[in-house]
């Protein structure tokens, strides 16, 4: 049986954590629609929930948020602060709802998303002058990409539970 | 699903305080400007541009293969022999037209470069930012004389700006970005104002000496007030002018560079004031 080493496991987060922030970055640039996705939010929920541990949860939010921070003109830490906070709320979320049924996902990828954008965009006034998140469709553009994600969280759930079920 | 659940939740707290506590801390930095945390943005950038250069090449690479081999397969079935010739001739367009635009648009950017900008250097769009502020990352940077303020421009007009700089890669604010903001000048009449970013396609008209002799299809250069873009340089066209608000109309204005289709660019590293063979009247369309 192959020996499972902590470096090991810490190395395949790392490459998933940069791999999820490089295709994001990719896939926006060469398609305009993906601008609305946010895919290390949907990383940092299912990895929040499937886990269940707040701690880890938190760590890889925390990446997640200052790497996609570093490639936009967003401040440094808005979505760092943001991804810790979602990564501890979907670990500890665990022990008090059912995070499998789809009804859950739904009500948490969207609010989480909702949230995030709210949250980064809160922390960009309090810093600096008013961002792009902040012009006068900006709560339409939320909305929009909160049930974009919700949508694409839903389907990438579905198809990481068939896939680790079928690899356990 | 596996859950672990911690004997003790000192740790999950002492945990989630330090996380926020650096992330705060960084963003407190920041708002002061007392220390520079621009270094946390290079190195994380020279970790993950790489990556994304890779990425967007394999892409590339990938989407090639797809255009070139496996949309053909149905068209086989015709004719083997005929088709084997034909996509092999195919295959060669395809790589020459290519080819060609692509030293086509190095030659008008290195034509650009040439003609009194001051020193430049050309620079391939890697990246789009992942969040919905308006920046690409392009692989040039810091070790390539790119800092923050260097002006970015195509034969068509400008671009945006520089805002932050890793030793090898740079991310660059669009003009169409919300915080963006640029010195201006009306071609005909020459009065000077400054125009905006909405975080949309288009620019706003935010200030002008005197906006009653503007019309459709006016276009605005640089004024090189702002000490960022050289005078003289495309930046958009009129589109629309609304009725008055406040002090001014509402002015829409379209960039003179489609944004969305940015390949090369051109950085201006050590400029002029002002840009003398820029003929606005000859700007080429696209990128």
């Amino acid at each position: 049986m192959r020996r499972i080493t902590t470096v090991g496991i810490v190395g395949k987060f790392a490459t998933a954590l940069i791999a999820v922030v490089v295709i994001q970055g990719i896939l926006s640039f060469k398609f305009k629609v993906f601008g609305y996705f946010d895919l290390p939010l949907i990383f940092c929920v299912y990895y929040g929930f499937t886990l269940g541990n707040p701690i880890a949860s938190i760590v890889i939010g925390s990446s997640l948020g200052l790497m996609q921070d570093s490639l936009s003109a967003v401040i440094l830490g808005a979505n760092g602060l943001s991804k810790t906070l979602i990564g501890f709320f979907a670990a500890t979320a665990v022990s008090k709802f059912a995070v499998d049924q789809p009804i859950t996902r739904v009500f948490a990828l969207f609010l989480f998303s909702l949230g995030d954008d709210i949250l980064v965009t809160i922390l960009s006034l309090m810093v600096g002058p008013a961002s792009s998140a902040t012009h006068s469709g900006a709560v339409g553009i939320w909305l929009l990409s909160a049930t974009f994600n919700t949508l694409l969280g839903l389907v990438l759930f579905g198809y990481y539970d068939r896939w680790r079920d079928v690899t356990a | 699903m596996s859950r672990t659940v911690p004997v003790s939740k000192k740790p999950i707290w002492i945990t989630l305080t330090l996380a926020l506590a650096i992330h705060i801390s960084l963003i407190s930095l920041q708002g002061r400007r007392r220390i520079d945390t621009g270094f946390v943005r290079v190195w994380i950038l020279d970790l993950l541009a790489p990556v994304e250069k890779l990425v967007d090449r394999s892409f590339y690479g990938v989407r090639s293969v797809w255009d070139r081999y496996v949309e053909l397969i149905g068209v086989h079935d015709e004719n083997q022999h005929l088709k084997r010739e034909n996509d092999e001739l195919r295959m060669q367009v395809i790589e020459q037209r290519e080819a060609i635009l692509e030293a086509e648009r190095i030659r008008t950017l290195a034509g650009l470069q040439g003609s009194g900008l001051g020193k430049s250097i050309i620079a391939r769009v890697i990246g789009r930012d992942p969040a919905h502020t308006q920046t690409i990352t392009i692989d040039k940077g810091a070790s390539h004389g790119l800092k923050a303020d260097t002006a970015v421009i195509t034969p068509a007009g400008i671009v945006g700006r520089v805002i932050h700089s890793s030793n090898f890669f740079s991310i660059v604010q669009l003009i169409v970005d919300s915080q963006s903001a640029v010195g201006v000048m009306l071609q005909t009449t020459r009065r000077q104002g400054i125009v905006k970013g909405n975080g949309g396609r288009d620019l706003d008209l935010d200030y002008i000496d005197d906006d009653t002799d503007l019309k459709e299809g006016d276009l605005f250069l640089t004024s090189g007030e702002d000490r960022i873009y050289p005078k003289g340089l495309p930046v958009g066209v009129i589109t629309s002018i609304g009725p008055r608000r406040g002090l001014l109309k509402v002015v829409q204005i379209r960039p003179s560079v489609d944004l969305g289709r940015l390949e090369e660019v051109l950085c201006i590293i050590g400029r002029r004031e002002h840009v003398d063979v820029v003929d606005p009247t000859q700007v080429p369309q696209g990128p």
